[in-house]
């Protein structure tokens, strides 16, 4: 008794501890930015802005995890605090970008990102405040710390908007599209959520986080290995901030050399996992299982350490390539899918060992999976209208700007597939009851092909949307 | 065995409306699409890129497959079609079951429902009528309009309460899917009567022949004249704006006149024309010059002169604007066009001299190579060259357009109603026990949709019948509700 009773005094401490911690480091990065600041003596700019929402965001999304292992309520409230004092530096941010710009932020990924990682941010305070779903920043602001470390790399200058940008269409059409977007990325944040709550098996979530970090690396290794264990990358030059074409539409790939063997090696370790898993299935033999989650945990290692040695290898330097002569830098800005790929295979295998780790602590924090259930059901009922409204501003634009509602470009096509999958969603859900695991699935899908358009699109399939 | 026909048509009218058919049809769309957006389109992409991008047999293949031009291949617009139907069939099959329930709203419930209804409650009253007057008034301060369900038989003892709101968002699905077809009425329309294509007009020049998408042309009723055309440019070079004026000539006569931007077209008799690109013709509209006499004797002469046109100078001599040359290299002392892009540009005069009986060649820029400037007798300054420009339109008619956007209009108000209006429904109904005699009022209430934002509703309206119920005086147990009740 005198035990548990220590125990219960000793939680609040522990919470201290992580807030005073996350604490420090905000404090230090803020003074590390501060020296910038005396040094450049510009205080208000838009990278110093950026850098202060990053750390507010990371303090943030410390604190929500740290809240969503422990359930120690104070660990919310800073979460919160810091959420808010992000948003404020990241409204800074847009404000800077709109005043220097004289057009609203939304002509450029970067810009786009910007207004996207404001909305999340938003959108996590109002479900946390409105629908009381706490550690909803647990998922949401780890993608705004990707989202503002990619804003980094894919930092622009301000570009004038070209003629056919030039109309209140185009804020109108973007700003629904921001909303939208964000409102699926609270849709899918609930859905994993309520899968938790409704006892979905952990080596089930083992399965699915292992098949995702390998379909990354997969996807790295099968289209930029290079015989002798090196690794593709695009060429970058740094004077225009833009890759370098050979031709249009045709990059210049460098080969760093060793890194192609460490990936190989990566997704070796990480395919393990699921071996194990599958393994564990087939003989119906729990033990394999444990080996699993080691092979997980190790996985992380290794993947920690390619990270680092690709940000290490590919943040500069020069290196051959074997289409043109001489040799040619390269830049991190140069792969934003390859980084992003990496700092997600990490994200995702975390998230898992969090779930193996503290899942029961999780599950209290958490409401119940009826409630999560019903307001996943409820931002889309809110995407969806938005999404529609996306689709009919940008195809009135397009018939001021191109003579045409509807030309099936890539984007426009995909954000009709995006529109219908949804749609599919509330039919099921309306007419054939669909509640629980397969809505939940489907809301997860249906943020997969929203990232797809949103970012696949962009930069994978040709299109009238080159410029967003 | 006799094909029953009926039968037939029975089922597959029940297959086209299931939803399993929409949705499998719907799955096929979006794969095909997906398709579409994947694998590089026909029109759009030139032959050669197409064949850099796959080899001769894949090539092949996709082309046998279709793939190549997904969204204008018959297939798939069939496929729109049969989307359509299922919607219309879907929605037809539904229809008069929602409409049964939206036209006799069910105000009575039937024990059996009474049972099954969640969420309900039961209160004990000391009488019907106290009950059935405080629901009354409970609903009334809720802002909804009870109305009294009076037997229609005298033998039934069915009296209750019956208050709803927003009926109509029962209907509301159906408004979604009748704008949808309506959206693809209008690109309907517009597919089989709509053109769009392509018209490009020097400044001054007048045409009516416009080039379309499928490679002919088309003569439209009317002539649209470009009487200027340009550009403005940021500080950093890149364009801002490009507008032109454009006249339509009707008849012999101007009939409009606009000046147009991109994002802001043209419109004339159903014919709208856009601003898409804008650029040098590659030809001169006016060089200006300033001639001065080689021998010194003689006053400075300023001169602007088109391609081909000749000035006189002096009484014995005149100056010609041979050819201009937009992009220009020399080789072995002869002057050659090396394209036609505004790169380089060159300009060639003629000086003939009758006294002299000798043309003199004169080369701006000056070219040592070529010809010597300053055996001509007038020396030569150029001052200005303005360009001759054009404007590039996209022209398109678009029939359909009033159902696509009104149709657009429809869903947002169909989708309003979906999500955000809730038919709600309240019921009370007095019972006794048939053994104790004891009364009570049984209140229920649904809503189609948001239950958990209903019942909070719901829990409100009991608390506030319980309230009314303490504050009416108890009336006698002997007076029976059935004395003429209105409300």
């Amino acid at each position: 008794m005198a035990r548990a009773n220590a125990e219960q005094q000793q939680q609040p401490a522990t919470g201290m501890t992580l807030i005073v911690l996350v604490g420090l480091a905000i404090a230090f990065l803020l003074f590390m930015a501060f020296l910038n600041v005396v040094k450049s003596g510009n205080l208000l700019n838009e990278n110093n802005l950026l850098f202060a929402t990053l750390i507010f965001y990371a303090g943030a999304g410390a604190l929500y995890l740290g809240f969503g292992v422990t359930g120690t309520p104070s660990y919310l409230k800073f979460a919160s605090l810091s959420t808010w004092a992000g948003l404020l530096a990241n409204t800074g941010a847009i404000a800077h970008r709109w005043y220097e710009s004289g057009h609203a932020p939304f002509s450029s990924v970067y810009e786009m990102l910007l207004s996207f990682v404001w909305t999340l941010a938003v959108l996590t305070l109002i479900a946390e405040k409105k629908y009381g779903v706490k550690v909803i920043g647990t998922v949401t602001m780890p993608v705004a710390i990707v989202g503002v470390v990619l804003m980094q790399l894919l930092r622009t200058e301000v570009h004038p908007l070209v003629p056919a940008l030039q109309s209140t269409w185009l804020h109108v059409h973007v700003t629904l599209a921001m909303l939208a977007y964000a409102a699926c990325a609270l849709s899918f944040a609930l859905a994993m959520m309520f899968l938790i709550q409704d006892n979905l098996r952990t080596d089930t979530v083992l399965a699915v986080t292992s098949g995702s970090t390998l379909a990354i690396y997969a996807g790295i290794v099968l289209t930029r290995f290079e015989k002798g264990g090196a690794l593709n990358l695009v060429a970058w030059n740094p004077e225009v901030k833009s890759e370098v074409f050979l031709s249009k539409g045709v990059r210049l790939f460098v080969t760093v050399p060793d890194l192609g063997w460490l990936m190989a090696l990566t997704l070796l370790v990480v395919a393990s996992p699921l071996f194990f898993y599958a393994w564990a299935r087939w003989k119906n033999n729990d033990s394999f299982l444990a080996i699993a989650n080691r092979a997980v945990f190790l996985s992380i290692l290794l993947q920690v350490m390619t990270l680092v040695m690709f940000i290490v290898r590919a943040r500069d330097g020069r290196y051959p390539s074997l289409d043109a002569e001489g040799l040619f830098p390269t830049s991190l800005a140069a792969s934003p899918f390859i980084l992003s790929g990496l700092v997600g295979g990490v994200f995702i295998s975390l998230l898992y060992l969090l779930l193996l780790w503290r899942r029961s602590d999780l599950q209290r924090a958490l409401p119940t999976a009826d409630v999560l259930d019903r307001i996943t059901y409820k931002t889309i009922c809110l995407a969806f209208p938005l999404l529609t409204l996306m689709i009919a501003s940008g195809a009135y634009w397009a018939n001021q700007t191109w003579g045409s509602y509807w030309s099936w470009d890539p984007k426009e096509t995909w954000a009709a597939i995006t529109w219908l999958v949804y749609a599919g969603y509330l039919h099921m859900r309306i007419t054939r009851g669909w509640r629980g695991r397969p809505a939940a699935y489907f809301a997860i899908f249906g943020f997969v092909v929203v990232m797809f358009t949103f970012f696949g699109v962009t930069y994978l399939l040709p299109g009238l949307h080159a410029y967003a | 065995m006799a094909l029953d026909l009926r039968a037939v048509g029975h089922k597959t009218w029940r297959t086209i409306a299931s939803i399993q058919t929409g949705v499998v049809l719907l799955i096929l769309v979006v794969i095909l699409a997906a398709a579409g957006t994947v694998v590089l389109q026909r029109p759009a992409t030139e032959p050669d890129e197409m064949q850099a991008a796959y080899s001769p047999q894949a090539l092949h293949i996709l082309d046998a497959l279709g793939l190549t031009n997904v969204f204008h291949a018959w297939w798939f617009l069939g496929l729109l079609a049969l989307v359509s139907l299922c919607i219309v069939a879907a929605s037809i099959d539904r229809f008069p079951n929602a409409w049964r329930y939206f036209s006799r709203p069910y105000k009575y419930p039937d024990p059996t429902f009474r049972r099954a209804l969640h969420p309900q409650q039961s209160l004990p009253i000391p009488d019907e009528e106290s009950g059935l007057v405080a629901a009354e008034r409970a609903l009334h301060g809720m802002g909804f309009k009870p109305e009294r369900v009076i037997p229609k038989d005298a033998r039934e003892n069915h009296f209750g309460i019956f208050a709803e709101r927003h009926r109509i968002s029962e209907l509301a699905v159906y408004i979604v899917h009748a704008s949808l077809l309506l959206i693809f009425l209008g690109t309907i329309i517009d597919g089989v009567w709509g053109w769009r294509g392509y018209l490009s007009l020097n400044e001054g020049q007048t045409s009516n022949v416009v080039d379309t998408r499928d490679g002919s042309t088309r003569t439209l009723p009317f002539s649209l004249r470009c009487d200027a055309a340009g550009q403005e440019n940021y500080q950093d070079g890149s364009p801002k704006k490009w507008w032109s004026k454009l006249a339509v000539v009707a008849g012999g006569r101007d009939v409009l006149t606009k000046e147009i931007v991109v994002n802001d077209p043209l419109l004339y008799d159903g014919v709208r024309f856009y601003q898409s690109s804008y650029g040098s013709n590659g030809k001169v509209d006016k060089l200006s010059l300033v001639a001065t006499p080689s021998n010194g004797t003689g006053a400075k002469q300023t001169i602007g002169m088109t391609v081909n046109e000749t000035v006189q100078l002096d009484a014995d001599t005149t100056v010609r604007f041979a050819e201009f040359l937009p992009d220009y290299a020399v080789r072995d002392g002869q002057v050659y066009k090396k394209s036609n892009y505004l790169e380089n540009p060159a300009a060639h005069l003629v000086v003939t001299s009758k006294k002299a009986g000798q043309d003199f060649d004169v080369w701006f820029p000056p070219m040592a190579d070529v010809a010597d400037n300053s055996k001509a007798p007038y020396q030569f300054e150029a001052t200005d060259l303005k360009l001759g420009h054009f404007t590039g339109l996209q022209v398109s008619h678009e029939p359909g357009q009033w159902g696509v956007w009104s149709g657009v209009v429809l869903m947002f108000i169909g989708l309003a109603f979906v999500f955000y209006v809730i038919h709600m429904r309240f019921w009370a109904v007095p019972v006794r026990d048939p053994q104790t005699g004891k009364c009570s009022l049984w209140i229920g209430g649904s809503a189609n949709r948001n239950r958990d934002a209903f019942e909070q509703r719901f829990n409100q309206l009991v608390t506030s019948v319980e309230t009314e119920l303490k504050a009416a005086p108890t009336r006698s147990s002997g007076v029976r509700v059935a004395t003429g009740v209105a409300s």
